[in-house]
């Protein structure tokens, strides 16, 4: 990594009269992965990178500016370019930068580094998986199994004086089956991930996610066409917070608030969802897969509630959104790497528990759809309008369920999906994701309790129910 | 900076060859511009130097990757070394081979007058769509982010075979994301355009399509379910296109995972569809001389009047399947592995107008959007999308639609074209027109 010295200087050439802020971030990272397809190893790859991406802001326009030269001269070469940009004169310094370091309040310990994991380990885990998920059935009729890793050191310096070092690990897991019957083809999926070394595997077993994501996929053979129309959907636990994530967490960043993009925009102190609903952004969780000691401006991770019993208290910020609304950032200022700047994003993102019986409120439901897996989703921040993908479902009736049904998806708004939450279970589920907001993707977990939606539109290809 | 790449591609190659493996070295070399523009001013202004190689070693059959960014002669000993120790661990497969040298056709990548065009000059184009948008109508509330960006770059690919290809090239595009509002109801509106020549960008035509995309989809309302027929815009239809293309790639062929398989020869699709995959097209934001693996590019009829002609091919999938790479390797960017993909893929436009495909509809939707078209399953052809549109009653466009589900099959799709339309548009490296679909499931309430 650079000298602290260098950092310094770099900073204070592009800190000149008329800029309110510059900063250096600098990435070297080493990554590998594995990838096991038709019963083999068909693809292993490795990659070194090292890169800085230098930010000048001015009157909240920013200039920036990525090299993977990270020689004295390729640097100050790349800050003259930033600086000339947004209109920053050399012609003189404002006041000499003196660098100190601020210390993690939540850490994050590491046990199985990446690479201290020998590859030849890692493919054996990927193999073993393979096998397990192609023994559940001899309807499998592919199988394929991933697994990633990154280690990530950073340095970020800023005008204000702020300097931090962090050294980062993700290992994540994913396994995809499709099963055939009679001509019909279904999938599976299942991911786990978290930032942490290989010690994953203590938490999750490899060769079971591969055997869920296999009998999910057999047994979604025997699925029948999904109904559509309007009807109770109960949202289990194991679904994970893909719904909360995507049809309310983006409309509470502070860049889409400010921008007039959402529909949470002035609604601060007001009733945005059922009083049964609290919502809460946590980058603090153990090693969960969207948990940071330090965001990627530097500031420390921490736990922000966003709605609480219904009332929105918080939006998410980073730092220059929270200047701009005379706030100071909520840890949420994230970056894909050196090539992007960063923007406001989740980290950890859930609905908290509450106090039902998961299985009560399944067997008070008359009529619906038990949604126990979610697919794919996008949302419209602006209306709140979001669509998602049903990848595991099952029909309710009479409190009981019936069959499992595919090709469903669910249609509706946000806010109204909010307000319309009329039980929430006292259990949590976790998912994992990569997000992705203005073409950068950073690694997200969400969470929530099992929960029921009064009525949403489910889309699928029975038109029998619908008037 | 051809030199600069090319001599770092003849270390790697010499390091693999003492080493006794065959390998190839991809080096790319990028700079980028982007501007984005908020109420006439720069937000944020972005400028990149990137430099990076790519290298695949083949020992035996059995192959490793490994990338860098760093050209100097230690981390490229260190990246060969590193795709060596990996290949040990990889399945044998003897169809991973490299491509022999070849000629190139003649194609123009490259934009003098692009290259030449000062940084101000950028700027007043990201500005006028921005302001071309806002002319259109008041209700154009907010513009979420509108601008102009572009791409020089350098690739080179030199292998052990002796094959050398190098191309520099260039193209830029606009883009803008905006939101009309009226009483309690907000839309948003987009629209983009990537081309070769900077000249050639149409920021007037960009900020208006955005603009009325917007406005026409004002205080819209949801409709009865039903099965109905459906046009798709331009738009809509480069969405199912993308699904199609996964369709007729080889490697999912190969592995079971596209309804295609076996379907050489076959009535795939309506014989009013024709899609072609045109490598070489002029101006096309995707030609290219060559592939990510140094083979030539081409024209290829994809599907000829319903009739599935070809897969799209590199030359792993090609040798296990007995032809010719059809120059459809495809990378990213320097990590990662040459896999395959389209080039400008068309779905090849008729000749009757927009207004004839709606005509004699009783009861249908013109579809403006598909929101989740990626959980569209390629492997079963089912998909359930988010749609938005505009009503068709007996043969006008009437009411604005939003907040329904389009569902159905993808081979039923196919065969259930009915009329394309000769409004062509391209969106990025996809190109279509509108088509008519005798029927679909429409969910709404």
């Amino acid at each position: 990594m650079l000298d602290k010295a260098l950092l310094a200087e770099v900073v204070q050439f592009t800190y000149s009269k008329g800029i309110d802020f510059a900063e250096i971030y600098v990435e070297e990272k080493q990554a590998s992965n594995i990838f096991c397809e038709d019963d083999q190893i068909e693809k292993v790859h490795s990659g070194r990178e090292r890169g800085a991406g230098i930010r000048v802001v001015k009157d909240y326009n920013t200039a920036y500016v990525y090299t993977n030269d990270l020689s004295r001269s390729g640097l100050m070469k790349a800050a003259a370019v930033a600086r000339d940009a947004i209109g920053g004169r050399p012609s003189g310094i404002l006041q000499p930068i003196n660098l100190s370091k601020i210390d993690a309040v939540f850490h994050i310990e590491y046990q199985r580094l990446p690479e201290e994991v020998a590859f030849e380990e890692k493919i054996q885990y990927v193999m073993k998986a393979n096998q397990a998920a192609r023994r559940v059935s001899g309807l499998i009729r592919q199988v394929t199994v991933a697994a990633a890793d990154v280690h990530k050191k950073i340095q970020i310096a800023n005008s204000a004086g702020e300097f931090i070092e962090d050294d980062r690990n993700r290992v994540r897991l994913l396994v995809n089956t499709v099963s055939e019957s009679n001509g019909i083809i279904q999938t599976g999926y299942e991911s786990a991930g978290g930032v942490c070394g290989w010690e994953l595997l203590e938490q999750v077993a490899f060769d079971d996610l591969a055997i869920k994501a296999a009998e999910l996929s057999v047994r979604m053979l025997s699925a029948k066409p999904a109904p559509a129309g309007r009807m109770a959907v109960v949202m289990s636990s194991e679904a994970g917070g893909t719904m909360v994530h995507e049809a309310c967490g983006h409309g509470l960043e502070a860049d889409l608030i400010q921008k007039g993009l959402s529909v949470y925009r002035g609604k601060i102190g007001m009733q945005v969802a059922a009083p049964c609903v609290s919502v809460i952004d946590d980058a603090t969780i153990g090693n969960k897969y969207g948990s940071f000691s330090f965001d990627d401006e530097g500031t420390p991770g921490q736990r922000t509630i966003l709605i609480e019993n219904g009332i929105l208290i918080n939006y998410m910020y980073d730092r220059l959104t929270a200047q701009k609304d005379g706030r100071i950032s909520t840890g949420n200022g994230r970056r894909e790497s050196y090539q992007h700047k960063p923007v406001v994003r989740m980290s950890n993102t859930l609905i908290s528990s509450g106090q039902e019986n998961p299985e009560e409120i399944i067997a008070a439901t008359g009529q619906g759809l038990l949604v126990k897996k979610m697919g794919g989703g996008q949302v419209n921040t602006t209306n709140g309008d979001f669509v998602f993908d049903v990848q595991e479902g099952y029909l309710i009736q009479d409190g009981k369920i019936k069959y499992p049904v595919r090709g469903a998806t669910l249609t509706g708004n946000g806010p109204m999906a909010l307000a319309n939450i009329d039980k929430v279970g006292n259990d949590l589920g976790f998912s994992i994701g990569v997000c992705g907001k203005d073409g950068q993707g950073v690694p997200v977990s969400d969470a929530q309790p099992t929960i029921r939606i009064k009525e949403l539109t489910v889309g699928g290809t029975m038109l029998s129910n619908a008037r | 900076m051809e030199q600069i790449l090319r001599s770092a591609g003849e270390k790697t190659l010499d390091e693999a060859s003492r080493s006794g493996v065959e390998a190839e070295a991809f080096l790319m070399h990028a700079k980028e511009l982007s501007i984005e523009i908020v109420d006439g001013r720069v937000e944020t202004l972005i400028q990149a130097d990137e430099t990076g190689l790519g290298i695949r070693v083949i020992k035996n059959g059995r192959t490793g990757f490994a990338f860098t960014s760093d050209l100097s002669d230690k981390a490229i000993k260190d990246a060969v070394h590193d795709a060596i120790s990996i290949s040990i661990f990889t399945t044998q497969d003897q169809y991973h081979i490299l491509p022999d040298k070849a000629a190139y056709p003649e194609v123009q990548v490259f934009d003098q007058d692009t290259a030449d065009m000062s940084l101000e000059e950028k700027i007043e184009i990201a500005r006028s769509v921005e302001r071309s948008a806002k002319s259109v109508d008041m209700r154009i509330a907010i513009i979420e982010r509108s601008g102009y960006d572009d791409l020089e770059y350098c690739n080179l690919i030199m292998n052990s075979k002796g094959l050398y290809a190098c191309e520099t090239g260039n193209f830029s595009g606009i883009y803008i994301f905006l939101v009309a509002e009226e009483g309690n109801d907000a839309q948003n509106g987009f629209s983009t355009m990537s081309v070769r020549k900077a000249k050639d960008l149409s920021a007037a035509l960009v900020g208006k399509e955005a603009a009325a995309n917007a406005i026409r989809a004002l205080n819209a309302r949801t409709i009865r379910s039903g099965k109905m027929p459906v046009i798709l815009d331009p738009y809509v239809a480069t969405r199912f296109s993308g699904i199609i293309s996964s369709m007729v790639n080889a490697e999912s062929v190969q592995k079971g995972k596209s309804m295609f398989a076996g379907k050489i020869g076959e009535q795939v699709a309506s014989p009013l569809c024709t899609i072609i995959d045109d490598g070489i097209l002029e101006e096309g934001i995707a030609s290219s001389s060559f592939d990510s693996e140094g083979v030539p590019a081409q024209k290829k009829n994809l599907i000829e009047n319903g009739i599935l002609n070809t897969y799209l091919h590199n030359t792993y999938t090609a040798q296990k399947d007995g032809v010719l790479s059809t120059g459809n390797a495809q990378r990213g960017s320097f990590r990662g592995f040459p896999t395959v993909g389209s080039t400008n893929f068309i779905i090849v436009p008729g000749r009757d107008s927009k207004d004839s495909l709606i005509d004699g509809i009783d009861r249908g939707l013109y579809v403006t959007e598909v929101m989740g078209m990626h959980t569209a399953n390629p492997i079963s052809g089912d998909f359930s999308v988010g749609a938005a549109g505009i009503m068709i009653e007996n043969g006008v466009l009437t009411y604005p639609v939003r907040g329904v589900t389009m569902a159905g099959n993808m081979a039923e799709f196919l065969q259930n074209i009915d009329a394309v339309a000769s409004n062509f548009r391209f969106y990025g490296g996809k190109g279509s027109p509108s088509i008519r679909i005798k029927e679909l499931s429409i969910a709404g309430e």
